[in-house]
């Protein structure tokens, strides 16, 4: 069955390769048979399932997705770059060549794209650099792209080269100073919005550094589009386990409504 | 080559075509899954429990995984009774029995539900959430308390005609009691078990996993508990059962009928794949083939115990 694109799929994906490319994170690549694309910042979620007969990790994971080629084709390939934090990323990294994965997406609300011309600012951290490939490689289409990439050390910069590879003017930041300026990634924010004073701005990683990147862009009077990484049990909208407490009150589930959401609308002080 | 197993049953009034449902607030209002399940293929749905009103829930972080299961304590959101009637209800396919899940945090409450409900020829049915919190004794689960749970079983029963189930609470010393407690008053069938209440710990930041502290434990660790609660029910009453936890695959299911349940329900393995009901269906049809059972009725109640 060939999905029209991004209609999400319920699919088997046969893992293709799956390389470990720094000390804790790896790039799979999937093939999906009738995946029809997607949009910037969409997540499928990915269950070991037929990997852990003892249904322990039980639960599928969301993982952005990272790219595809031959979207629409009869054989397109999927690609997730994820990091191992626990147990269920772990068995991820355990899947071997031929080995069937559960996937269902593409899910969610990806990231509007700048209009044409205005320009682009993307923040990145940890693992939420993998939300922003796509995303960085459409917007370079319409305007100019400034990305910025934060990790703890240099070889945790995940997919650094492929957004090299773009272009683009790319600025990173590691903690221990191992490549680029030491510190944290938000601190290249407030040069970066003085640069492209028109851009738009998105960010995704971990919630304290999207919190601090919509509160350095607010202060310079810019909205961001923020992709939230919170736990979620099903991806798509029944579970109810992934709600984001918005300002005002209520909340959103980021999995249906989001992930990506205007920073300005989310309740941050109420976040996990 | 035989002819395919009838898969049949009468759940207290209600009749469905297989004995699989859905688990309440683990199939939204059934649309959700639309894109990859013909929801005319399973039993039916029961829908996340609904209150007089819409409820926002708690605070993130609201689930966790745990040993072959999860924890969760989303805390009673839900779009209220008036919008699963006006919006949800209608966006469903006809044919598809929808048993509509209720709670609140009054026996009040509860029976306003049921009689905004009863309005609506829609519903096939209505299933109380008895592991509600009650507001004005404490805290404890209507479902904790035989008296309690008498009391609401008998006042939503006058407030409606519909086939009526009672969804036990699992976190109970005496299931039996508590299942013969809903027949006497006037449940047409009963349904368990709701989530085990339990804690997880993060020892690095040493406080509760979740928000909430204690939450509700589901999935395959939780199967042996609730075949096990199943089984102890339905030996105690002579209205139908329905089994739920746990349940992934037709074996699995199978063995909640043999336990004494005419009908099952999945939960939390729709989460692992939205086709997860069907494939119930479909194992439980392989089940009955492989094992020359005509109906799936001459399942229930079947377990075979030693001698003596
Ligand atoms: C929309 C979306 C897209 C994502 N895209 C990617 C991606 O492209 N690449 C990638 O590597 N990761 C991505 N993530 C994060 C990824 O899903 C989590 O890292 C993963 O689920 C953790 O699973 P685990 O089994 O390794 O950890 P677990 O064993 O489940 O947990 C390990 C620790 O991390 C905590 N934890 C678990 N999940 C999360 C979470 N989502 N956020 C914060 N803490 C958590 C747990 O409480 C625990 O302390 C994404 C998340 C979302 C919601
Ligand atoms: C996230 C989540 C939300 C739930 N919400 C409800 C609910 O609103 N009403 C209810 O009666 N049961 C609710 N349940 C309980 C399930 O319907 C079911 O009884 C339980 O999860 C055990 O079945 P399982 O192991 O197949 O999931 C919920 C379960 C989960 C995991
Ligand atoms: S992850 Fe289940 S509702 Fe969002």
């Amino acid at each position: 069955m060939r999905a029209e694109p991004g209609e999400p799929l319920r699919a088997r994906a046969r893992v293709l390769e799956n390389r470990r490319e720094g000390p804790s994170h790896l790039r799979l690549r999937l093939a999906v048979p009738g995946f029809g694309g997607f949009s910037p910042g969409q997540f499928a979620m990915l269950s070991p399932g037929p990997l852990t007969p003892s249904r322990d990790p039980l639960l599928p994971r969301p993982m952005a997705i990272y790219r595809c080629e031959g979207e629409g084709a009869p054989d397109p390939v999927v690609e997730i770059l994820y990091k191992v934090h626990g147990r269920g990323t772990a068995a991820l990294a355990a899947a071997r060549e031929g080995e069937v994965l559960g996937l269902v997406g593409p899910l969610g609300r990806g990231f509007p794209l700048p209009a044409e011309g205005e320009g682009a600012i993307l923040v990145g951290g940890g693992t939420g650099i993998a939300s922003l490939l796509e995303l960085a490689r459409r917007a370079a289409a319409r305007g100019p792209v400034e990305v910025l990439l934060g990790a703890r050390a240099e070889s945790e910069l995940m997919g650094l080269g492929d957004f090299e590879a773009l272009d683009l003017a790319l600025h990173v930041a590691t903690e221990d100073g191992s490549r680029g300026r030491r510190g944290r990634v938000t601190a290249l924010l407030p040069d970066a919005l003085a640069r492209a004073p028109g851009a738009a701005v998105y960010a995704c990683g971990p919630t304290p550094m999207m919190r601090v990147a919509a509160e350095r862009a607010a202060a310079a009077g810019r909205p961001v589009r923020a992709s939230l990484e919170n736990p979620m049990a099903c991806g798509f909208g029944v579970c109810l386990g992934c709600a984001a407490p918005l300002r005002g009150g209520g909340f959103a589930l980021v999995c249906r409504d989001g992930p990506v959401f205007d920073a300005a609308a989310v309740d941050w002080d109420r976040m996990a | 080559m035989s002819s395919p197993p009838d898969l049949a049953v009468d759940l207290g009034g209600i009749a469905l075509r297989n004995p699989v449902l859905t688990a309440s607030g683990t199939f939204g209002y059934g649309t959700e899954l639309a894109p990859w399940i013909d929801l005319r293929r399973i039993g039916g749905i029961v829908s996340k429990s609904l209150t007089l009103r819409p409820r926002h829930g708690n605070l993130p972080r609201r689930i966790a995984e745990t040993p072959a299961g999860m924890l969760n304590a989303i805390g009673l959101e839900n779009v209220g009774v008036d919008a699963f009637l006006e919006e949800k209800l209608p966006a469903l396919p006809d044919g598809v029995p929808v048993i509509a899940s209720l709670f609140g945090t009054e026996i009040g409450e509860y029976r306003a539900v049921a009689e905004r409900l009863s309005e609506c020829d829609r519903v096939a049915g209505l299933e109380i959430n008895a592991s509600c919190p009650h507001v004005k004794a404490g805290g404890i689960e209507f479902g904790q308390d035989p008296g309690h749970l008498a009391r609401l079983v008998r006042e939503v029963r006058r407030a409606t005609r519909l086939p009526l189930l009672v969804k036990l609470s699992p976190n109970v010393t005496d299931i039996a009691r508590m299942a013969q407690v809903c027949e006497g008053e006037g449940a047409d069938a009963i349904a368990l078990i709701n989530t085990l209440q339990a804690l997880d710990v993060d020892v690095e930041t040493r406080r509760p996993v979740l928000r909430n502290v204690l939450g509700g434990l589901s999935g395959p660790a939780i199967r042996p508990v609730a075949l096990r609660m199943v089984f102890q029910a339905a030996r105690a009453v002579s209205i139908p059962v329905c089994g739920i936890g746990g349940i992934e695959t037709g074996e699995d299911a199978v063995k909640f009928l043999l336990c004494g349940a005419t009908a099952v329900q999945v939960g939390t393995a729709n989460y692992l794949d939205p086709a997860a009901a069907l494939r119930v269906v479909e194992g439980i049809a392989e089940y009955c083939r492989r094992a020359g059972v005509a109906s799936v009725r001459e399942l229930v109640g079947g377990i075979e115990l030693p001698a003596g």
